[in-house]
């Protein structure tokens, strides 16, 4: 038995070295050329084009009347914790700090409070803390959620309780053609980023290996990018990583073989960062696109000198290079001792809207009248005239493009630019 | 598909897979001496990789550029020391703090699992509260993608060599260690029959406590190697550790050769489905070649038990 077991045991790694005597023996002329191929860096960085709306401050939209004394809370629902926590956190400190602004103005007949409640960024968490929110009669209002996949498991129980969501950033198409009589979006939908980031892989690149994170909000726009790009004559290869993977080294490897022009990966930060270390690792050079949920600084510090070149589309004004967005920028900084990151100007714009519309109630503020006010609101955001559609879908669409040079998050341009 | 990419692929499963390997070590001697799966072990890992981390930092800040050759393979060796320790002692403190009480007072063995589940979410959540919850980064202090060598077209990189070499030498190591040594001994005595080991003279307390660590030792080495390639978060654990698992279980529960073994195919069974059906399938096929393993062989390929290992 012993002895069985040995040779057992000896035989795994006999025929593991026969198989690697078997690559070892084989020539190597076959190793993958370069191909004439677009980066990021030969992307021009436009000047930044203006395509926010008007400087705005906090809102003094309010009837200047006396304070009734009544408290209301706005919330802001979405992750604080989990494995992509920085757009939440972004989207939470300005829900925060419109709330404070809001206060310190003085002119709202009422107090507003702000509270917030964890998804962690899981779908299924995301129920339960819209309970939450819902549960507590103070709130009226919801900024949020971040994420498609969490708006999509939030939305029917917000929308059940007649609460009020504004999310800054779920750009799912189909979130507003749920039937959810409360979600609006301050940001336009995937089909708008997914058709301009279509159309600036047809500029740039013949071949294109499309990378999706399986999540609800990764496919959906993979889905519209390749749809877009099926009717050209780009070849497209489409494949899913989880965004749970922690080791990119097989897709990588795939991209790579596969001597392709661009490479876009529809997802979120933390994936993308360690799959750009991975494309670097093993030699991929040519043109590495994502989207709005990679477009963060925290990609680059995970990334380092890996995140060279990249370019994100995203449907989100940057308040740091936009220089209507100084005051909002300072404010900020002022207040949580960092920079607005991705979708703060968003959140902002969101919460203020609601704060807007809340000014205009007469007598004591409900979820229902906000949620009628909100749909007559027209208010001049940061990034955008805030007006929604009877859909929810806001109608301003602009999609800018950003990308990584030195180290650094610039603004290359919007998409319009770059197609001249 | 050409003979490069499967030899491509392979490296990647052989680097993927002997990291599964290390910490699938850490479920089997645990499995071997208590009957007992240790869920908390994927949080070993993540501490050996915040062990590790915290050392290169502390010793060459967070950017400290490319390191000459000798200082490279120094700090290297410490890293891997500190996440091999960091590793090590989480696994003392568990088994004295989740498993001894337990076992001091007969408890069921579901009492165990439960133990151990709890353990792992506290971990966890523990470093997620006082490490912040964001992805973390070793610094990079010599050049990883440096490739070593070719086989047929395929390189084999620096942390590749890196990762698979040590991860060999520690296998190696330890199948040693428990073949000829006094420690080893009594570990497999234990892993026979704890009553009567303890009736040989053999003191058990100390014997599971050095197993636990040993597993740990080993599982912290892996978390710091994990974490010089990919990243290192409070949640870091938790895939690698189910799928270590189920490498242990592969090759055989209790069985040191087994989790190698278990873990190796599994990483190359991973990689090799990537290539040949879809990156999206390869945990589909990967589990679909587990239960397909243990249906014709219950015990796994090489069969249960520590004590029975050569």
């Amino acid at each position: 038995m012993r002895y069985q077991t040995l040779t057992r045991a000896l035989l795994i790694p006999v025929v593991g070295a026969l198989t690697m005597t078997a690559c070892a023996n084989s020539d190597s002329n076959n190793t993958a050329s370069g191909n004439d191929c677009v980066t990021g860096a030969d992307v021009a960085a436009v000047a930044a084009s203006d395509g926010g709306g008007a400087a705005t401050t906090a809102p003094t939209t309010g009837t200047t009347g006396t304070n009734t004394g009544k408290t209301y809370t706005i919330a802001f629902l979405g992750a604080l914790s989990g494995n992509n926590p920085q757009l939440g956190i972004n989207e939470a400190n300005a829900v925060q700090l419109a709330v404070k602004q809001a206060n310190d103005a003085g002119t709202l007949p009422f107090t507003l409070k702000y509270t917030s409640s964890d998804d962690e960024g899981a779908p299924d968490k995301a129920p339960a803390a819209a309970q939450k929110l819902i549960d507590d009669p103070s709130v009226v209002a919801v900024v949020g959620p971040p994420f498609s996949g969490t708006t999509k498991a939030a939305e029917p129980a917000l929308s059940d309780a007649g609460l009020l969501s504004v999310s800054p950033s779920a750009t799912n198409p189909a979130l507003t053609s749920q039937g959810f009589k409360t979600f609006f979006r301050v940001v336009p939908p995937d089909d708008a980023q997914g058709q301009e980031a279509a159309a600036l892989l047809q500029k740039y690149a013949k071949s294109v290996y499309l990378v999706d994170d399986t999540s609800e909000y990764g496919k959906g726009l993979a889905d519209v990018i390749q749809k877009e790009l099926g009717s050209t004559s780009i070849k497209v290869t489409r494949e899913g990583v989880s965004d749970k993977t922690q080791d990119y080294s097989s897709i990588a490897q795939k991209v790579k073989n596969a001597n392709v022009d661009a490479m876009y990966y529809a997802g979120y930060y933390q994936g993308a960062s360690l799959f750009a270390k991975s494309l670097k690792a093993v030699g991929y050079s040519c043109l590495a696109m994502s989207d709005d949920g990679t477009n963060d600084d925290q990609f680059i510090k995970g990334a380092q000198d890996s995140a060279e070149g990249w370019l994100f589309t995203c449907p989100c004004a940057d308040a740091r290079v936009d220089p209507k967005a100084k005051s909002f920028l300072d404010a900020y900084k002022t207040e949580f001792n960092a920079d607005p990151g991705t979708y703060s100007p968003e959140s902002y714009d969101a919460a203020n809207a609601i704060i807007a519309a809340m000014s205009t109630i007469s007598g004591d503020v409900t979820r229902d009248k906000v949620v009628e006010a909100v749909k007559k609101v027209d208010y001049a955001g940061l990034t955008k005239q805030v007006k929604f559609e009877p859909n929810g879908e806001v109608s301003g669409k602009t999609i800018f493009v950003y990308g990584v040079d030195n180290g650094k998050r610039v603004l290359k341009g919007t998409t319009t630019d770059l197609l001249k | 598909m050409s003979l490069q990419e499967f030899c491509q692929f392979t490296i990647l499963g052989l680097t993927r897979g002997s990291l599964y390997a290390l910490i699938a070590l850490g479920y089997t001697l645990v499995y071997g001496v208590l009957q007992l799966i240790n869920f908390a072990h994927s949080e070993v890992f993540m501490m050996g990789g915040f062990g590790g981390m915290f050392v290169i930092r502390a010793l060459l800040g967070p950017s400290p550029g490319m390191q000459s050759f000798a200082l490279a393979t120094f700090y290297l060796v410490l890293g891997m020391l500190a996440g091999a320790a960091a590793g090590g002692l989480t696994a003392w403190v568990l088994e004295r703090v989740a498993y001894r009480p337990l076992r001091k007072r007969n408890a069921p063995k579901l009492a165990f699992l439960i133990s151990a589940i709890g353990a792992s979410v506290f971990l966890f959540n523990f470093a997620g509260k006082l490490w912040s919850r964001q992805p973390q980064f070793v610094p990079q202090f010599f050049e990883v993608n440096k490739p070593i060598f070719d086989i047929f077209g395929a390189t084999m990189t620096l942390i590749q060599v890196v990762i698979v070499g040590s991860a060999f030498a520690m296998m190696v190591f330890l199948d040693r260690l428990v073949a000829t040594t006094k420690l080893g001994q009594g570990i497999r005595a234990v892993a026979q029959d704890a009553p009567t080991a303890a009736l040989m003279g053999v003191d058990i307390d100390k014997t599971i406590s050095r197993t636990f660590v040993l597993g740990g030792l080993l599982g912290g080495a892996a978390g710091f190697m994990f974490g010089m390639f990919s990243l290192v978060q409070y949640n870091m654990g938790f895939l690698p550790g189910i799928k270590a698992f189920a490498a242990a279980v592969l090759g055989g529960i209790g069985n040191i050769r087994g989790a190698m073994v278990g873990g190796l195919l599994l990483g190359l069974v991973e990689n090799w489905s990537a290539i040949f059906i879809d990156t999206k399938w390869s945990d589909v096929i990967a589990f679909v070649a587990l239960v397909l393993v243990l249906m014709f062989r219950p015990t796994g390929i090489l069969g249960e038990r520590l004590g029975r290992s050569a």
